[in-house]
């Protein structure tokens, strides 16, 4: 039933105001200790995005923002016109959701298999080095798998193949060079890099579960696959649906990863919206039109809001009525 | 059409962006270092000259510049080399120099701020554009018929001037040229094989065949080097082909002005369906590095050093002694063939170098052209100046050993004259000061140049700019700023895919059509030919 709002009368606004000031006061250090942070947010935060009014003119570093280089909706016109611009968002959800469901996944099992290790030694030990390729750079990473991967006798990955005779040396796989190659490659670089540093939230939620559970259900007569299905993973189910409903809300930022793993030959499986607008503002041979480029990160942050304010939403449904934003 | 920026304009301009210009200043003053921040000339309404004489020009008190990280630094003594330059000229300077990195997006906030220097220094890709938006100053009937270009002339570099000028008019004075890459052959690899240096695209071929398939880095197994190897199988800028010449041959990926002074896009024409195809049928038989296509340019250094493969396309000049000196670092053979073009190509490519250019704010262009701009490359004492520094600081004559006890040891006698060490970076010597002696635009008197740059250097760079052409400068226009970015994205993915066997080129140039590519690379023809 809707709350019906009752009009205040003057006295009351008056009480109220009053109320508030006095709560201010009481709270005064309170308020001197968020001023910093209030400000920084305004200058850093929401000053900045007086800069959105770019993605309606056709700016181009000199021309001076005067009303005659304001072009409307001209820009957002030709980005939906631009096949280029629709292959590079699809290929942003398609790779963005994918490599989310399988990290998530992959962070699930791994979590659920390290909280069964008995040795808390080896346990450690395991983690450390499932932790250890989250902090290597991503260019470092791509490096190392353009060496691996590599289509010649420097290439581990082919060398092997070549080796047990599933491909002949005059035909090595490029992996990264590839359109049917590439997207797999991409997720399995992904896995072995995040998946390790997502455990650590369920590792988390685990270590918190009562062990009488356990021992009841192995008194019920329980195997351990059993416990696993019955007991951890129903644990597990709340944070999964937190993780992956915070993690949506990011998809569309998708840069760096996938940057340092492309080439041309792969750009219509691996181009998404942030290498797109990097290629139009580096690619043009001229000052680019940083109105499109800025009306294409517009068009990117208004479906992260969407997102965002989804996600909430279904977090809501999920945690009891309480949303995470 | 050269459109102007009056002062009035960019004043409105402020009222309406006023918030937006506000807080982009904000950020950018907080992330750059500019050394000073001193200019002077704020009048806009300045015009071109049309005198075209010489006339005697009243010297200026003081001229405020403004440059990037490529013009002495602080850290490099920038304080001592603009005193010895005043001490030179008699002319101040008010210097602001932003961070490298930042210096293009801290200019573009100050000619939107209408506070302009009197001179900024551009690269090629600013260049054409702040000529278009009449921020930099036609000089053009000031340089015609002058001193210095009677000193270009002299020196052989017209044609670099020349190069720089944007629908027949002249904005700025490049710092010299613009360097490029020529081809380098390992002399031992050669000689293994029985061949020499190849001066047709066959034997060229028949080079990168025994490279390819021969034990030419004698470790007992063949097929594990290859006969050329890049990073990237086309460039992404200007000039585009400048790493695989020998199949681009005389094949253009981009636009380029005809010789009806018509403009056209070279990636639609035949010769470079042919180029492509040339690559093609190299990658499949095995005699291009495949990783070419996703290797940077340090990677594929590393694989000449290691002996992985024997033909490679490099800058001219000082990395010549780079490639000699980590060749011999991992023990090889280091003697390198600097190849002059073989017959198909016609020329090497010569980048479009920096330019100094006049703002239209200056209010005595006429005086900061003779003083500064043609000062600069007088052939004497500022030229040897801006060229090597100042003595005690970037050079010196005197007798004595650097880096005394190390391998890089080297003892000088008196009066032979040597670049001293790095002060920013010490263990390294100081190769110049900010124009390059071997791309000098004008001669410079007694050049030391010989006591300075290595043999190896200075042959490649001979070989260089006997055979080089400067690149089509390409004005900015409209259209280009709309589509050239997602064009020159498609080109690469089609060659990308062409080369490494994903499509044919029928099947490429259909796709160009299918996925606009064609329709864009006509408008931005149309758009150069309206200009």
């Amino acid at each position: 039933m809707k709350k019906e709002k009752v009009a205040l009368t003057a006295e009351e606004k008056t009480k109220k105001r009053q109320k508030t000031l006095a709560a201010i006061k009481t709270h005064t250090g309170f308020y001197i200790m968020f001023l910093p942070v209030f400000i920084f947010a305004l200058i850093f935060c929401y000053a900045p995005m007086v800069g959105v009014l770019l993605a309606f003119t056709n700016y181009n570093g000199i021309k001076a923002i005067t009303p005659e280089i304001f072009v409307g909706l001209e820009n957002f016109q030709k980005m939906f016109s631009m096949a280029s611009f629709w292959s590079a968002f699809r290929n942003t959800l398609e790779i963005s959701v994918i490599k989310l469901v399988l990290t998530t996944g992959f962070a699930v099992i791994i979590s659920v298999l390290l909280n069964e290790i008995v040795s808390l030694k080896f346990k450690k030990v395991v983690q450390t080095i499932v932790y250890l390729p989250h902090f290597m750079s991503w260019v470092v990473v791509a490096s190392l798998f353009s060496l691996i991967l590599a289509p010649t006798t420097n290439g581990m990955v082919n060398t092997f193949l070549v080796s047990i005779g599933v491909i002949d040396s005059s035909n090595m796989i490029y992996f990264l060079g590839s359109n049917t190659w590439w997207r797999p490659v991409y997720y399995i670089v992904n896995l072995w890099k995040e998946t390790g540093w997502q455990t650590v939230i369920f590792m988390a939620t685990l270590s918190g579960l009562n062990t009488d559970m356990y021992e009841a259900a192995g008194i019920d007569g329980a195997n351990r696959f059993q416990k696993m299905w019955y007991i951890t993973f129903p644990a597990l189910a709340n944070t999964i649906l937190t993780v992956l409903i915070l993690n949506l809300a990011k998809i569309m930022n998708l840069f760096e990863s996938v940057f340092v793993m492309q080439n041309d030959a792969v750009l219509s499986t691996s181009n998404v919206l942030e290498t797109y607008i990097y290629y139009q503002a580096f690619n043009s041979g001229t000052i680019p039109n940083y109105g499109y480029t800025a009306a294409v990160g517009l068009f990117k942050s208004v479906v992260a809001a969407i997102l965002v304010l989804a996600c909430n939403s279904l977090s809501k449904k999920v945690r009891d009525g309480r949303g995470i934003v | 059409m050269i459109k102007s920026i009056s002062r009035r304009d960019f004043m409105k301009g402020m009222a309406v962006g006023g918030v937006a210009i506000g807080s982009a200043g904000l950020l950018s003053a907080c992330s750059s270092s500019s050394s000073s921040t001193s200019t002077s000339s704020t009048d806009t309404s300045s015009e071109s000259s049309s005198t075209g004489e010489t006339a005697a020009v009243e010297k200026p008190a003081s001229i405020s510049l403004m440059f990037d990280g490529t013009v002495v630094t602080q850290a490099n003594g920038q304080a001592e080399f603009f005193e010895k330059l005043t001490e030179l000229t008699g002319i101040d300077y008010d210097i602001t120099q932003p961070d490298h990195d930042a210096y293009y997006d801290v200019l573009g906030q100050i000619i939107a701020g209408g506070d302009w220097p009197d001179v900024i220094l551009l690269s090629s890709t600013y260049y054409s554009a702040y000529a278009q938006a009449g921020v930099i100053w036609d000089m053009t009937d000031v340089y015609e018929g002058s001193d210095l270009q009677s000193r270009v002339e002299a020196s052989g570099s017209t044609s670099v001037v020349d190069g720089m000028y944007v629908n027949g008019r002249l904005y700025g004075m490049p710092t010299g040229r613009g360097n490029g890459c020529l081809t380098y052959i390992k002399q031992a690899w050669l000689d293994a094989a029985g061949l020499s240096a190849p001066t047709t695209y066959d034997e060229y071929l028949e080079v990168l065949e025994a490279f390819s398939n021969l034990d030419m880095d004698g470790n007992g197994t063949t097929g594990n080097n290859f006969g050329v190897s890049a990073s990237g199988f086309i460039g992404s800028d200007s000039p585009y082909v400048n790493y695989l010449p020998e199949f681009y041959q005389d094949a253009w990926p981009s636009f380029y002005q005809q010789d009806d002074g018509t403009w056209a896009d070279g990636f639609t024409e035949d010769s470079m369906k042919e180029a492509i195809q040339r690559l093609a049928d190299a990658y499949a038989a095995g005699l291009i590095d495949p990783t070419s296509l996703d290797q940077g340019t340090k990677d594929a250094r590393n694989k000449f050093y290691a002996e992985e493969f024997g033909v490679f396309t490099y800058w001219a000049g000082t990395w010549a002694t780079n490639l000699k000196n980590n060749l011999e670092n991992n023990g090889v053979d280091s003697e390198l063939v600097a190849l002059p073009p073989i017959a198909e190509v016609p020329y090497y490519y010569d980048r479009l170098p920096v330019t100094w250019c006049i703002t239209t704010a200056c209010k005595n262009p006429e005086a900061v052209f003779e003083y500064f701009i043609s000062a600069m490359h007088d052939g004497g004492d500022v030229e040897f100046a801006w060229t090597y520094g100042v003595e005690g600081v970037h050079w010196s004559t005197a007798a004595e050993t650097l880096y005394e006890g190390t391998d890089s040891e080297v003892t000088y006698e008196e009066g032979q004259f040597h670049m001293l060490d790095n002060l920013e970076t010490p263990g390294t010597q100081y190769t110049k000061n900010h124009l390059d002696p071997m791309l000098e635009l004008v001669a410079i008197e007694d050049d030391p140049q010989e006591e300075t740059v290595a043999a190896e250097a200075r042959n490649s760079q001979q070989t260089f700019n006997d055979n080089c052409k400067t690149v089509t400068l390409v004005p900015s226009t409209d259209a280009m700023e709309q589509y050239n970015g997602d064009l020159t994205t498609l080109k690469n993915e089609l060659i990308a895919l062409v080369v490494t066997g994903q499509l044919t080129v029928d099947e490429a140039y259909a796709r160009f059509e299918s996925e606009g590519g064609a329709g864009w690379s006509e408008q931005i023809v149309a758009s150069l030919n309206e200009l």
